[in-house]
C-alpha cells in the first residue's frame, strides 16, 4: 500500500474530474503526476536552495516538490525505487496519527516526460509545525495548544526517538535530520519531511542510495568532515533535538569559547567537541541558558555521553532505544508545579525550575504573561542561584524503575499521543496499545518466517 | 491549532526578548534608498513589500527563530537607522536589531539626497557592533546579510554625484573575502549603467539590476538566502538562489 491510498488523495482520480472546471491558478506550472495533469500554485509554499514545494490546485492535501535544477538520472532512479517501498508502512498507526514519513507518492514530470520532482502528502501549518516552532516561547504559544508544557516536550522527544528507532530498524538513515524537516502536530505526533534525502539500500536490487544533504547545526563531526550519513550520525542529531526539546530550545553546542576573539558558530563548537552540557564552563553561555541539570539524571547522563565522548566517538552515542527507555521513565514521573499549571518538570527536582527561572530572568518559558518580575515576591520563594534547579534528596523511585520492562526491539508499536489522555481514555489506550503490539508481533514473526 | 495572537507590540525595553531563545543569530540589514527619486509608487511598493514580508517573517517558524532585522535608510538629509518601525536618533547607543518575530516594518517616505556611501558605512558598522555584542553575550551568529537597494547614484549632502563610495571598496572587498557578511547590492527602477557599475564594485558576488520595483521578490530572496545560511549551505547554493531570483524576472537586463 502506498501512502496515497491512506491519505485518500489519489491525485489522478481527482484530476480526472477537473476536465470541465476552470483552472484556479492559470499562472501555475502544469506537471504530470503518474501521467495525470495537475496545475501547481503560482507561488511555492517553501523554497530552499535545491528545491521548492508547491501546492496543487484543487488538491489541498498534496504538494509537489520541484528541483530547481534538472535532477540527474540518479535522483530519478532513487525516487522510482522509493515508490516501490512502503517503509514503516506495515504497521498500524493509532487513530489521529499522521504518517511518520512524507514518503513520495508519485513522480512529477513535465509535458515532455522529463523528471522534475515528486508529489507527497502535505504536512503544513496550521496542523503541522516545524519542530523548531517548539523552541521559542512566542512560536509555541502561537502555534501549539495552550497547555503545551515540558511533559509535552518529553512526549515529542519520545515520538522522535521512536520514529528514529523504527527507521533504523528498517535500514533507513534519516541523514538530514534537523528541527526544520520534522513537523509535529497538536498531539505531539512527528512526521519526517524531505524523504528524498534519506539513505537506504533497496531491498530488492541492493542498490545503495546515500544521503547527500545535511544541516550544519545537527551534523555530527564526521559528517562535517565529509563522511557519509550513518545511524550514528542520526543518533547525534537525535540527541541534539531531544536536548533542545527538554530545555525549551537551547542548543547543546551554543556558547562562545572564552579565549576566542574569532567568530564561533554551533558548527565550530561541534567540530571542536565543545559543549557546556558535557563540560560546564568550557564556553561563555548566553544569559538565560537553562541549566542542563533540569534534565532528570538518566536523561542528563545520556546527553553528557552524546555531547562528551560521543562527539568524537560515534559508537559511544546513545541510540534511539536508550532515549526511549529513559524518556519513558520520566513521562510517568514528571511533576506539575502547584503554582503554575503549565509548569511541569522532572521528578528529581523539589522546586519548580521554571518558576525559579522566571523569578530571576523575568521570562516565563511557558506563560505569556510576565508572571514574576525580579524584585517582586516570588511565588516559590526561591532565592537560590540563578537558574540552578534544586535537587531533592536521593530519589525514592528506584524500585519503581527496576520493575519496568526494557523497551522491546524496535520499540513499542506506536508513537504516543503524549500526555493528554483523559483518565477515562487510559484503559482504552492501554487496550489499543496491547492490540497493536500483538499485531506488530504477528507481522514481525510473519516477516521472519517469510524472509 | 494556530492561536490568532498578534505579536505583542515592541516593549520599551528589550530585556525580555533577549531571553526568548538562545539560538544562533542571523543579523540581516536592509539598507534602503529613500531619496527623492523613490517618491510616489516606488516607495509605496517598498512599504507594501516590507509589510507583507514582515508578516511572512513572523509566520516562518524557522527564520523567526534566529533572524534579527535592522533597517538603514538613506534619503532626506542623511542616513537613519530604524529599530523596527522606530527611527533611532543619530549616534544612539541602542542597537537597531530587532528579533524577527518582533520586527515591525517602518513606514518610509521618499525625499532628499542619496547618501549611499554613508548608509553602507553605517550598515557595516552596526553589523560589527552587533557581532561584538552577541559574542560578549555568549551568543553565536551566522554570517550576516546586508541588502543594499538603490535606484540611483551615490550623492553628497547637496545632491551632487560623488565618487566617495570608492573609499569603501577596499574594506568591503576585504570584509566579504573574510566572510564577515554577505553583501547584496541591487539596483531598481531607472538605475543607470553607471549606477550598476557602482553596485558591481561594491558587491562583486551578489549584484543585480532590475526593471521596476520587485521588492517583494527581493525580500523573498533575502529570506531564501537566510534559510540557506541556517542550513549551513555552501557558497554555490547562495549563488544558485541569487541566480534563480534573477531568472524569475524576465525584465532583467544582462
Amino acid at each position: 500500500m502506498r501512502w496515497t491510498g491512506r491519505s485518500g488523495h489519489e491525485p489522478g482520480r481527482r484530476a480526472g474530474r477537473d476536465g470541465g472546471r476552470a483552472v484556479t491558478a492559470p499562472t501555475g506550472q502544469r506537471v504530470l503526476l503518474d501521467g495525470r495533469r495537475v496545475t501547481l500554485g503560482p507561488q511555492p509554499l517553501k523554497g530552499g536552495g535545491q528545491a521548492a514545494v508547491y501546492p496543487v490546485a484543487d488538491h489541498g492535501q498534496i504538494v509537489v516538490k520541484l528541483y530547481r535544477e534538472p535532477p540527474g538520472a540518479e535522483q530519478e532512479r532513487r525516487l522510482q525505487r522509493m515508490l516501490t517501498l512502503t517503509p514503516l508502512g506495515g504497521r498500524p498507526i493509532g487513530p489521529g496519527q499522521p504518517p511518520e514519513l512524507a514518503w513520495p507518492t508519485a513522480l512529477a514530470r513535465g509535458t515532455e516526460g522529463e523528471f522534475l520532482g515528486y508529489a507527497m502528502r502535505r504536512f503544513g501549518e496550521p496542523g503541522h509545525v516545524q519542530l523548531v516552532g517548539l523552541f521559542t516561547r512566542a512560536q509555541r504559544l502561537r502555534l501549539f495548544p495552550e497547555r503545551t508544557d515540558w511533559r509535552f516536550m518529553l512526549g515529542v522527544g519520545w515520538n522522535l526517538a521512536f520514529m528514529t528507532a523504527r527507521m533504523h530498524y528498517e535500514g533507513l538513515v534519516v541523514g538530514d535530520f534537523s528541527s526544520n524537516n520534522v513537523v509535529v502536530d497538536a498531539n505531539g505526533f512527528v512526521t519526517f519531511l524531505d524523504c528524498d534525502s534519506i539513505a537506504f539500500t533497496d531491498p530488492a536490487t541492493h542498490e545503495e542510495f546515500p544521503c547527500l544533504m545535511q544541516t550544519a547545526d545537527y551534523a555530527a563531526p564526521e559528517r562535517l568532515a565529509g563522511g557519509p550519513a550513518t545511524r550514528q550520525s542520526d543518533d547525534f542529531a537525535l540527541a541534539v533535538l531531544i536536548y533542545q526539546l527538554l530545555t525549551a530550545g537551547n542548543h547543546p553546542f551554543g556558547g562562545v569559547p572564552r579565549d576566542s576573539e574569532s567568530e564561533t558558530t554551533v558548527k565550530d563548537n561541534i567540530a571542536a567537541s565543545r559543549s557546556y552540557v558535557a563540560e560546564p564552563g568550557c564556553v561563555i553561555v548566553p544569559r538565560g541558558v537553562v541549566d542542563p541539570t533540569i534534565l532528570p539524571p538518566a536523561l542528563l547522563a545520556l546527553a553528557r555521553r552524546a555531547f562528551g565522548p560521543g562527539v568524537t566517538d560515534p559508537a559511544a552515542r546513545p541510540q534511539a532505544q536508550d532515549w526511549l527507555r529513559a524518556l519513558d521513565e520520566e513521562r510517568r514521573l514528571a511533576r506539575v508545579c502547584p503554582d503554575r499549571p503549565r509548569h511541569s518538570h522532572g521528578s528529581h527536582l523539589t522546586a519548580c525550575p521554571w518558576c525559579a527561572r522566571a523569578a530571576v530572568t523575568g521570562h516565563d518559558v511557558f506563560n505569556d504573561t510576565p508572571s514574576a518580575v525580579p524584585g517582586s515576591s516570588t511565588p516559590t520563594g526561591t532565592r537560590q542561584l540563578p537558574l540552578l534547579p534544586q535537587l531533592p534528596p536521593p530519589p525514592r523511585q528506584g524500585k519503581h524503575q527496576k520493575q519496568r520492562k526494557a523497551v522491546r526491539q524496535p520499540g513499542p508499536p506506536s508513537q504516543q499521543g503524549p500526555t493528554w489522555l483523559p483518565d477515562t481514555a487510559r484503559p482504552l489506550a492501554v487496550g489499543l496499545t496491547i492490540l497493536v503490539a500483538v499485531l506488530v508481533l504477528v507481522i514481525v514473526v510473519n516477516l521472519a518466517q517469510g524472509g | 491549532m494556530r492561536n490568532e495572537r498578534q505579536p505583542r507590540t515592541l516593549p520599551a525595553s528589550y530585556a525580555d526578548i533577549e531571553f526568548e531563545n538562545n539560538a544562533q543569530r542571523l543579523p540581516l540589514v536592509l539598507c534602503l534608498d529613500t531619496s527623492s527619486s523613490m517618491a510616489g509608487p516606488p516607495i509605496q511598493t517598498l512599504n507594501d513589500a516590507l509589510r507583507s514580508w514582515t508578516r511572512e517573517l513572523h509566520d516562518d517558524v524557522s527564520l523567526s527563530y534566529s533572524v534579527e532585522v535592522a533597517v538603514v535608510t538613506f534619503g532626506g538629509q542623511g542616513v537613519c537607522a530604524w529599530r523596527g518601525a522606530q527611527p533611532l536618533p543619530p549616534e544612539t547607543p541602542a542597537s537597531p536589531f530587532v528579533p524577527a518575530h518582533a520586527f515591525q516594518a517602518p513606514v518610509l517616505a521618499a525625499a532628499g539626497v542619496t547618501l549611499l556611501t554613508e548608509a553602507l558605512e553605517l550598515a557595516v558598522r552596526i553589523v560589527a557592533d552587533r557581532k561584538s555584542e552577541l559574542r560578549a553575550g555568549g551568543l553565536q551568529y551566522y554570517r550576516p546579510q546586508i541588502c543594499l537597494v538603490t535606484d540611483g547614484l551615490p550623492t553628497d549632502g547637496t545632491g551632487r554625484w560623488t565618487t566617495a563610495w570608492q573609499r569603501l571598496v577596499p574594506t568591503l572587498t576585504d570584509d566579504q573575502r573574510a566572510r564577515k557578511y554577505r553583501l547584496y547590492a541591487i539596483g531598481v527602477g531607472d538605475i543607470s549603467d553607471m549606477g550598476e557599475q557602482v553596485l558591481k564594485a561594491l558587491a562583486p558576488a551578489f549584484n543585480a539590476r532590475l526593471h521596476g520595483f520587485p521588492f517583494r521578490e527581493l525580500l523573498q530572496m533575502m529570506s531564501a538566502s537566510a534559510n540557506a545560511e541556517q542550513r549551513g549551505a555552501g557558497d554555490e547554493v547562495f549563488e544558485k538562489i541569487f541566480a534563480q531570483f534573477r531568472t524569475q524576472r524576465p525584465a532583467w537586463e544582462t
